[in-house]
């Protein structure tokens, strides 16, 4: 019999789990927004995140700060490499979408290749232990884990979402993804803000890594598998709504963790997947709610016919 | 010798794999990366029909494909309507989950694998059969396709790939051809699944996943989308190259990522030196002539 104190244990436990996936699908979304690219080499950012995190706290035991300085600057890095060599001078050579789509992949695959060849195939963790300090808010167990990710994603995201709103970069971001030739020709510098793009992107996809690294195990080839979530997520949020996103993946992280209450929990798994074909096979521009009736104030059309003399 | 037997199976699987995916997704123009989950389904059907239910295995391999070609059409029907980026996602999700569910089911043998396969050919037989078994699939493979591609069918095909309004505006089914194309390209998947299962003996979900759809999707675009030829080049180069240095003796660890590095790198090298593939697609539908004014003016 399931108790309504094991829902609630379950629900935070979802909740808490969910940021990290939040973080993925938010870095996702905007370079397929602004840059228009379905970015699976973000699996390479992310991977390459988490064995520089790795490389300084689990390897070279080093302070945990200095491991999310060195995962986050590898994936700021990883970007800026892939944006520079890689997507400009695809977007140059007016390469086709599924030429881009291949060279995200390779790319995605070139680096979990050398990570394998430098760490081995073994799952790691960037702290030697998984196990947080764990409190009792009245009956729920809330892990210090679950605090620092909770709050870590909630000023990631504000800070994603006023810097789009009220940065000049930001701005531009937007106008370059509403339309990319017009914010030209106001001068808005379109490489610029590609790399920008990508950059922020980076930013978000390396410490969400960090996030997940301190939680559970990765392999070489974990990351393009936690991508597949963020696809998902974009999909159902729909194309080019970040906000979308964001509460998508809340919801589908719920969902899948909630999930074993109802199914094996081997087949949450599976569950991701089904989403992921549904979504784009029945809601290929995303779940679109009923829109509100809005409060319109009616002016009178001024009339266009010939002025009387 | 076992070692080259094997490197040209693997080869003359490749190339039907690869010349079926081109079908799919150069002249039918529908991109989806699902191709080696049509592959999987082929040979865990061949490999249970025979195994399990005692079937011939001439008409478990038969029987396999045909599997693959109905899972295709009952994917390809609610899929199609979508198209471009979203059918190519899609698709992953397809795959993955098909694969994730092959994981858990117990009479697939799930993550272990599936085990004690019959073999198509006696034991103590020349394998240099099987090798010529492939070889000679992989030929009539080709030579359908193209025997396709370029009559009055592959006619419509590149009428309905390059502008699909128009083409329903002439009164053809666009859905129920590209159902086609899927199934045809998916069902000969399975058919190399087959012959696949009942050489190795072994299946493991691993084998059909995402690098997979990247290695056959390299193969087709460094090899020449839409062209007869290039696909087949690029199947056997990027599937024989990575072998080279099986001959350093290095141990399993470092041999698998630094095969891994070598594929990868050379797609890229590829991709930006020579992204019109190693063997260019002309435009089958004008007459040389024409092609070879145009070239004079140029």
């Amino acid at each position: 019999m399931l108790s309504p104190l094991i829902l609630i244990q379950i629900l935070w436990t979802s909740l808490a789990t969910s940021s990290c996936f939040v973080l993925f699908a938010l870095a996702f979304a905007l370079v397929l927004k602004v840059n228009r690219i379905f970015n699976f080499a973000q699996a390479a950012v992310m991977t390459t995140a988490f064995y520089a995190a790795y490389t300084v706290v689990g390897l070279a035991s080093g302070p945990g700060w200095a491991g999310l300085l060195a995962g986050v600057a590898g994936a700021v890095a990883m970007s800026a490499v892939l944006e520079l060599f890689g997507f400009r001078a695809l977007r140059r050579r007016q390469a086709s979408s599924m030429f881009v789509f291949i060279f995200t992949l390779i790319v995605s695959e070139l680096i979990s290749y050398v990570a394998m060849l430098i760490y081995g195939t073994w799952p790691a963790t960037i702290f030697p232990s998984l196990f947080w300090p764990v409190t009792l808010v009245g009956t729920i167990a809330v892990s210090q884990w679950d605090l620092m990710a909770l709050g870590g994603t909630a000023v990631v995201l504000a800070a994603t979402f006023a810097f789009l709103r009220w940065s000049r970069t930001g701005q531009s971001m937007t106008a370059v993804a509403d339309n990319p030739d017009l914010a030209e020709f106001y001068g808005i510098a379109r490489d610029r803000v590609f790399l920008a793009a990508m950059l922020l992107s980076g930013l978000i996809a390396g410490f969400s890594m960090f996030l997940y690294g301190t939680r559970a195990q990765v392999q070489p080839g974990s990351a393009i598998e936690l991508l597949l979530f963020a696809v998902a997520a974009t999909i159902i949020g729909g194309i080019g709504n970040l906000a979308g996103a964001v509460v998508a993946a809340f919801v589908l992280a719920i969902i899948q963790n909630g999930s074993v209450l109802f199914i094996p929990s081997e087949w949450q798994g599976f569950l991701l997947y089904a989403f992921l074909f549904l979504a784009i096979v029945l809601f290929p521009r995303g779940v679109r709610l009923p829109q509100r009736k809005r409060l319109v104030r009616r002016t009178p059309a001024p009339a266009l016919g010939p002025a009387e003399s | 010798m076992e070692y080259l037997y094997t490197l040209a199976i693997l080869m003359a699987l490749y190339v039907i794999l690869a010349a079926s995916f081109n079908f799919v997704i150069g002249y039918g123009g529908l991109i989806s990366i699902a191709h080696p989950v049509f592959y999987a389904i082929g040979a865990y059907a061949s490999a249970l029909l025979a195994r399990d239910a005692g079937w011939p295995i001439p008409l478990a391999i038969v029987a396999g494909a045909l599997v693959a070609l109905l899972a295709s059409i009952l994917v390809a029907v609610p899929s199609v309507r979508i198209s471009g980026d979203y059918l190519l996602i899609a698709s992953i999700g397809f795959q993955l989950g098909v694969l994730e569910a092959i994981k858990n089911i117990g009479w697939t043998g799930g993550a272990g694998g599936l085990t004690n396969i019959p073999a198509l050919l006696a034991p103590g037989s020349n394998h240099a059969i099987y090798v010529a078994l492939t070889i000679a699939v992989a030929i009539a493979t080709v030579v359908l396709l193209r025997w396709i591609s370029r009559g009055p069918y592959g006619r419509a095909m590149s009428a309905m790939r390059d502008d699909e309004l128009a083409f329903a505006a002439l009164g053809r089914n666009a859905l129920a051809m590209k159902v086609a194309i899927f199934a045809l390209g998916s069902g000969l998947a399975g058919l190399a699944g087959g012959l696949y299962a009942h050489y190795f003996r072994f299946l493991a979900p691993g084998q059909f996943d995402i690098l997979q759809s990247a290695a056959l999707l390299t193969m087709v675009v460094v090899g020449g989308l839409r062209s007869t030829w290039g696909p087949i080049l690029g199947a056997i180069v990027l599937e024989a190259l990575p072998q080279a240095i099986t001959f350093l003796d290095l141990p399993p660890s470092l041999l698998g990522p630094l095969q891994g590095i070598l594929f990868t790198g050379l797609v890229l090298i590829f991709m930006f030196a020579r992204p019109q593939g190693l063997i260019p697609a002309g435009d089958i539908w004008r007459g040389r002539k024409a092609m070879a004014t145009d070239a004079r003016r140029a």
